[in-house]
């Protein structure tokens, strides 16, 4: 579809109208004659959600297979969202390493390599690749965020693997680890600048955007006298302030687009809910002024020993969650793993109902939920408590309960959703072919 | 049966002079004569080279000088016209150089010793000296350059090969050095800095000189890259939209920290203790008669409410450590308690086993306090109250490391984290040491613009290091306006300053070129540019006002007045930063934070005996600068700094306390550099000692002479592990001895490691490794044997000016901010010959740096091909 109309320089439009925009995304900025599929409007997003120490099994995972299952007590909170979900059943995860494969694998179908130095290998994630094909035009090719900051933790990890490996669930390449944030101030002055109301982050763009226009000034004033070589470099100093200028120009755009900012976070929240609610909050801010496209998200970290006061949750979640088979920890995991889900379902109706372009954002975004392992007990890799969330316009026809054949390496799935972004592979990780949701 | 010629060329050629002479004594008589003399040479090196034959290889045989005489006539030899045909240019242009010169001599020696590997054809290490002159040796003294390096390291020819003596490779050192320097003299290039952004910590200390703030800049602007060992070098500090964009947000937060930003809203910062510190002695810096904790120095931004709370160590089961005792912990600001917490016992310990989490949660809502503080900067210590030891420490705690063991609880506790979460309610911007420094007027009520152009004027005249033009303080006085319109007079020179911060001007180090001046002319740098210079290389920051008068006055090269300035930002507190900057990255000591050694191996080592190794080696090369020693003492001093901890560590008895003191060493194996902890542990792997980075440490930092990187696709040594008997570091040594492409290099830095292997991965002393007695006897490049530290010291100062140049082309490099070219090497001989008369004092190399050419100079550039000519030189 092309549009042909006049487009509005963008700055002007803001000085005359100030600081009220009413509309999210206005037609009129959309650029004469671009394609709509190019802009923001219809830009496909992706999310990858990770929780530890797996589920519950016979509590996860629904009895009928196809339409019209019945949801389980964990996956419960989801059931608003069943037109636009499937639940995948009966993928595995390689069997090497315990709670360091089930972080690192997840995303990247590989094991971990073995080891506690700075060799540390395991696979580009597909919350990278997914990067490299749709993040190009916003501002974050990707965030990756987390609840718990373990740096300086030694020794808190898997005997014989490196933290890297539970550190973080999203690799650049297979030797690059990516660090997650944990911190939502940190998260959201990234993303928005710092803290004000809309009027005073505004103004302060508007400064930053007069002081790098009066800085030439400076640099012609500098630049009489230099050498060639110097020449060279001012030049990529103004070149870079034409780049800041733009992305400021952006994100008068993006992110004061009727957009109800929190308030700024002041650290690191004590209450889990709040914490984690912030965090999906963050990302659900950024697909939706077009910030990022691709997110991910480790609920809670591998081993972690968090309690959960609010839910009563009070021992430690590693060692609930090698429950022996005893009913009173099975029960209590299902009362947690139920938890994290209604954190995360509060997420997806932020989507579902945020517009964007012609429907909602959860029309246009996949998200992966799930863990590297199903029954903690004996971090089993067999069988993946997993969950797609998302819409037609990414290829994910909800309302279905999948079981893959026996054997099926999750990695399959994950060769399914990058070629549902364009990412022309057939294979990833330790994948055996693909399995199409 | 094989021919070597299947293997490669085997090249056999004839190197000599063929002279004809024609005589026309009239007439069309022609007389015909001459005369020949050279030799033949048969080289397969080629062949030699591919199939690899141990041992010395003498691929390259040379028949001895024959000579033909082809003489008809020596009639007339006034109308003689001489037609010189040479075959090969060796030795070439016969005639330009009277035949006993000592260019002809040398010329022979080089081609006697250097050119069977140094020939056009074998080009080893990409040079060949076949066809170069040794009668204009300033005309290629990039090459010779690299030459006298070479040899000076004893390095060349490379043992096994045909080597002239000792004496004749120093004369011809030291005649090439004095053909050298004398074209230096004659034609001097003092080259050219690139544009210099400021580094991080030349930021951060050019915002504490010029708003008396100290940030945090690692927190605001990404990391640098460094080069030439050092991360002030101007070709590596380039600019990205990342860094610019970080610069913006900085300035907004400097600003507003500075002026005091009434809007601001709470924040909460976390500092960590290092999980492997230990917590059960007293910590340098804190309260006495307390024991672990940690010391944090924040800046406030407003006067209001602050949190401060402390969160303990867990164990890997989520166990708080320490609760099976009372303890008591105290938060104090600026040196008074403001909160004593008590916790640990008999019922916590027993919550505790009952559930670690809801126990130590509960400890942790104890150790957390609210209390009204000023705007600025405050030193907040927590620490705990000693005990005796029986209830303090372990029953039984077998390291020096109290947080070895991640399972166990016992012992002191530890704090994880503390978190200082403000302001909360605040009342003000207070009276800060920013605020004094920059409001140095207050506006009267008739008409504020004057004072903001006071205040305006004096703080960019100082960011701007003395270069702020009327243009520059109107646009920043129209910064001033704009803010004064939105929030009054203060919020306007925090805008105002926000731009200053931002500009290129204050960012960027700037030197101009006249424009009167011919490209490639050299000429001395203005009085301004020097004052930058001086600060920048002394302080690592910008002037003060003091040096900006001096030099806006022209007065800055007046006699006496350079030394004096000198002398003055030496004594000055802020030259800390030679210290820092220089050492902490000529020494490795930057690196130490990243060092960790395995606990399994090294269960004693902490992280308190890591900021010791930091706080010796930076008080020894401070006492060396202060007390103005000779630089040789770095390697031979009797004494250093300890205290308790490196005391313990070092086998120095009597020493007690956190704090650090001179004491004289009385074990000769560890006086000097070389015996500190510092260098022998940044040089050294996770879980054992690496005798070839240490030997590679001492060719380059020491010798002036770093080997090539290694070659590609060599497997690592065998995993000890593996291995049915252990290997001693000498055994997997020797390895690299069979490998012939790792030979070359090996055999410089490998014996002298191995002579330092008495020293293990941490510097402690030892005498055994892996079971096996150690053995640190070697032979060095030079043939010299060492057989550990003192032979290995007597060895690397046989001649100390070796050091000297070494040292001085690293301060050089540092001073500069650029990588230390060939053109810059007579400068450094020039320094380190005035300076061996003054015994290698430090403060006659640092002025002999500061009046050299390549700082008080700088070169015009020539316009076509300048940039990649630069870039050549440069490397």
């Amino acid at each position: 579809m092309f549009i042909t109309k006049m487009s509005l320089p963008r700055r002007r439009f803001l000085q005359g109208v100030g600081t009220a925009f009413a509309l999210p995304f206005l037609d009129a900025m959309v650029p004469a004659a671009t394609a709509l599929a190019n802009t923001a409007a219809t830009a496909r997003r992706f999310g990858a959600v990770f929780v530890p120490m797996g589920a519950v099994m016979d509590k996860w995972t629904p009895h009928a297979t196809g339409a019209g299952f019945e949801f389980t007590p964990i996956l419960k909170p989801l059931e608003p969202f069943r037109d636009h979900l499937v639940v995948v059943s009966g993928t595995n995860e390689p069997s090497e390493g315990t709670h360091s494969r089930s972080v690192s694998a997840f995303l990247s179908g590989s094991a971990p390599k073995r080891t506690e130095a700075e060799d540390v290998r395991v696979g580009t994630t597909i919350d990278q690749m997914i990067a490299g094909k749709i993040g190009a035009d916003t501002q974050f090719s990707s965030l990756g965020l987390a609840i718990e900051d373990v740096t300086g933790y030694i020794g808190a990890c898997d005997t014989g693997y490196s933290c890297a490996y539970q550190n973080t669930m999203s690799w650049k390449t297979p030797t690059m680890p990516l660090p997650m944030e944990t911190n939502p101030r940190v998260v959201f002055e990234r993303l928005f600048g710092r803290p004000g109301t809309p009027a005073q982050r505004l103004a302060r763009r508007r400064l930053d955007a007069s002081i790098l226009d009066s800085v030439r000034d400076d640099a012609a004033e500098l630049n009489r006298g230099l050498g060639p070589r110097d020449k060279v470099r001012l030049t990529e100093y103004l070149e870079n302030v034409r780049d800041i200028e733009k992305r400021i120009q952006r994100a008068e755009q993006d992110s004061e687009n009727g957009l109800t900012l929190p308030a700024t976070p002041v650290g690191i929240p004590d209450l889990y809910a709040d914490h984690a609610g912030l965090m999906f909050d963050l990302i659900a801010l950024a697909y939706e002024a077009d910030l990022t496209r691709v997110a991910t998200f480790m609920m809670a970290r591998e081993a972690s020993q968090r309690i959960y006061p609010e839910i009563n949750f009070m021992e430690p979640h590693h060692h609930v969650s090698h429950h022996r088979g005893e009913e009173v920890n099975l029960s209590r995991l299902v009362t947690l793993q139920n938890y994290h889900l209604q954190q995360f379902a509060k997420f997806v109706k932020k989507l579902a109902s945020t517009p964007d372009g012609d429907g909602s954002l959860l029309d246009h975004t996949m998200l992966l939920y799930g863990s590297g392992m199903s029954n903690s007990d004996i971090h089993s890799p067999i069988g993946l408590p997993l969950v797609v969330l998302g819409g037609q316009a990414v290829g994910v026809k909800g309302n279905r309960h999948l079981q893959a054949p026996t054997g099926t390496p999750h990695a399959n799935l994950l060769v399914d959703i990058v070629n549902k972004f364009g990412l022309d592979t057939n294979a990833h990780g330790v994948s055996n072919g693909r399995f199409e949701i | 049966m094989s021919l070597a010629s299947e293997h490669g060329r085997q090249l056999e050629h004839w190197n000599g002079v063929d002279v004809t002479v024609d005589a026309r004594p009239g007439r069309g008589t022609l007389l015909p004569g001459g005369f020949s003399t050279g030799r033949t040479t048969t080289d397969h090196c080629d062949i030699i080279a591919k199939i690899d034959i141990p041992g010395p290889r003498f691929c390259h045989v040379e028949t001895s000088w024959l000579r033909r005489l082809r003489l008809v006539s020596l009639l007339a030899l006034m109308f003689v016209l001489l037609s010189v045909a040479p075959q090969a240019a060796r030795p070439p242009q016969p005639g330009a150089v009277p035949a006993d010169s000592p260019a002809t001599r040398h010329q022979a020696e080089v081609a006697k010793y250097c050119v069977t590997c140094h020939s056009d054809r074998l080009k080893t290490s990409g040079v060949s000296f076949e066809k170069i002159s040794l009668a204009h040796v300033g005309e290629q003294a990039e090459v010779w350059e690299k030459a006298v390096r070479k040899l000076r390291g004893g390095m060349m020819p490379p043992q096994g090969a045909p080597r002239p003596d000792a004496a004749a490779a120093n004369a011809l050192r030291s005649w090439l050095e004095q053909e050298l320097d004398r074209a230096a003299v004659a034609q001097p290039n003092p080259g050219r800095p690139m544009l210099h952004r400021l580094n991080r910590v030349e930021y951060g200390n050019a915002v504490r000189d010029l708003l008396a703030l100290n940030v945090d800049v690692p927190s605001l602007l990404p990391p640098d890259d460094s080069g030439y060992g050092f991360d002030n070098i101007a070709d590596l500090l380039g600019v990205s939209p990342v860094l610019l964009e970080r610069y913006l947000e900085a300035a907004g937060r400097i600003s507003d920290l500075a002026v005091g930003d009434r809007n601001a809203s709470p924040t909460a910062i976390v500092y960590r203790v290092r999980q492997d510190a230990s917590q059960d002695k007293h910590i340098e810096g804190l309260p006495l008669g307390t024991v672990g904790g940690t010391a944090v120095e924040p800046t406030l931004p407003l006067d209001g409410e602050y949190e401060l709370r402390v969160k303990l160590f867990r164990t890997n089961l989520g166990t708080m450590r320490g609760l099976e005792y009372p303890q008591r912990l105290e938060i104090a600001v600026d040196g008074q308690q403001v909160h004593l917490a008590r916790f640990g016992g008999n019922e916590e310990i027993a919550a505790s086993s009952d559930n670690p989490t809801t126990a130590g949660n509960a400890v942790d809502e104890r150790l957390r306090v609210r209390l009204p503080l000023t705007a600025g900067p405050h030193k907040i210590t927590v620490a705990f109250l000693a005990k005796p030891s029986v209830q303090g420490g372990r029953r039984l705690q077998p390291w020096q490391r109290s947080s070895s063991d991640t399972v166990d609880f016992a012992g002191y506790p530890h704090v994880d984290t503390f978190t200082v979460a403000g302001p909360f309610n605040p009342t003000g911007v207070g009276d800060t040491p920013s605020r004094r420094a920059i409001f140095i007027c207050r506006p009267s009520t008739a008409d504020e613009t004057p004072c903001a152009r006071r205040i305006i004027t004096a703080l960019s005249r100082r960011a701007y290091r003395g270069l702020a033009t009327d243009a520059d303080v109107q646009r920043l006085l129209d910064f001033y306006v704009a803010g004064r319109r939105e929030g009054g007079f203060d919020e306007g020179i925090a805008v105002a300053l926000r731009r200053m911060l931002t500009s290129p001007k204050f960012l960027f180090r700037a030197e101009h070129d006249p424009d009167t001046l011919a490209p490639g002319s050299v000429f001395r740098v203005s009085d301004l540019e020097l004052a930058s210079r001086l600060s920048f290389f002394l302080w690592s920051s910008i002037p003060d006002d003091e040096l900006l008068e001096v030099a806006a006055k022209g007065r800055l090269r007046a006699p006496g007045v350079l030394d004096q300035q000198v002398r003055r930002l030496l004594a000055d507190g802020r030259s800390q930063a030679l210290i820092d900057n220089f050492a902490g990255q000529w020494l490795y000591l930057r690196n130490l934070p990243g060092q960790i050694p395995n606990s399994n191996e090294f269960p004693d080592f902490d992280d308190n005996l890591r900021q010791a190794f930091r706080r010796e080696s930076e008080l020894f090369f401070n006492s060396i600068v202060r007390e103005n020693q000779s630089i040789v003492n770095l390697l031979t001093a009797n004494y250093t700094f300890v205290n308790e901890r490196l005391a313990k560590h070092y086998g120095i008895p009597n020493v007690y306390g956190s704090q650090f003191r001179r004491v004289t060493v009385a074990d000769p194996n560890r006086m000097g550099l070389l015996g500190q902890g510092a260098v022998l542990m940044t040089t050294s792997l996770a879980d054992r000692t690496s005798p070839v980075r240490r030997g590679k440490w001492i060719l380059e930092n020491i010798l002036g002479t770093p080997p090539p990187p290694p070659p590609d696709n060599v497997p690592p040594l065998k995993d000890k592990n593996t291995l049915e008997k252990p290997l001693t570091m000498r055994a997997q040594m020797e390895e690299h001895r069979a490998n012939a492409a790792c030979a070359s290099c090996h055999k410089l830095m490998d014996p002298i490691g191995l002579s330092l292997e008495h020293f293990d991965a941490v510097g402690k002393w030892r005498v055994t490794d892996e079971g096996q007695a150690i053995d640190p006897t070697g032979q060095l490049a030079d043939g010299t044997r060492v057989d550990g530290p003192i032979s290995l010291r007597q060895a690397l100062l046989r001649r100390p000016e070796v050091f000297a140049e070494t040292f001085t082309e690293k301060l050089l490099t540092y001073a500069l901010g650029r990588g230390a070219a060939y053109y810059d090497q007579p400068a450094v001989r020039a320094i380190v010959r005035d300076a061996a008369r003054d015994n290698y004092r430090f403060s006659s190399i640092l002025t002999g740096i500061i009046k050299s050419t390549p700082f008080q100079m700088r070169k015009k550039p020539v316009p076509e091909g300048e940039v990649a000519a630069d870039r050549v030189a440069a490397r």
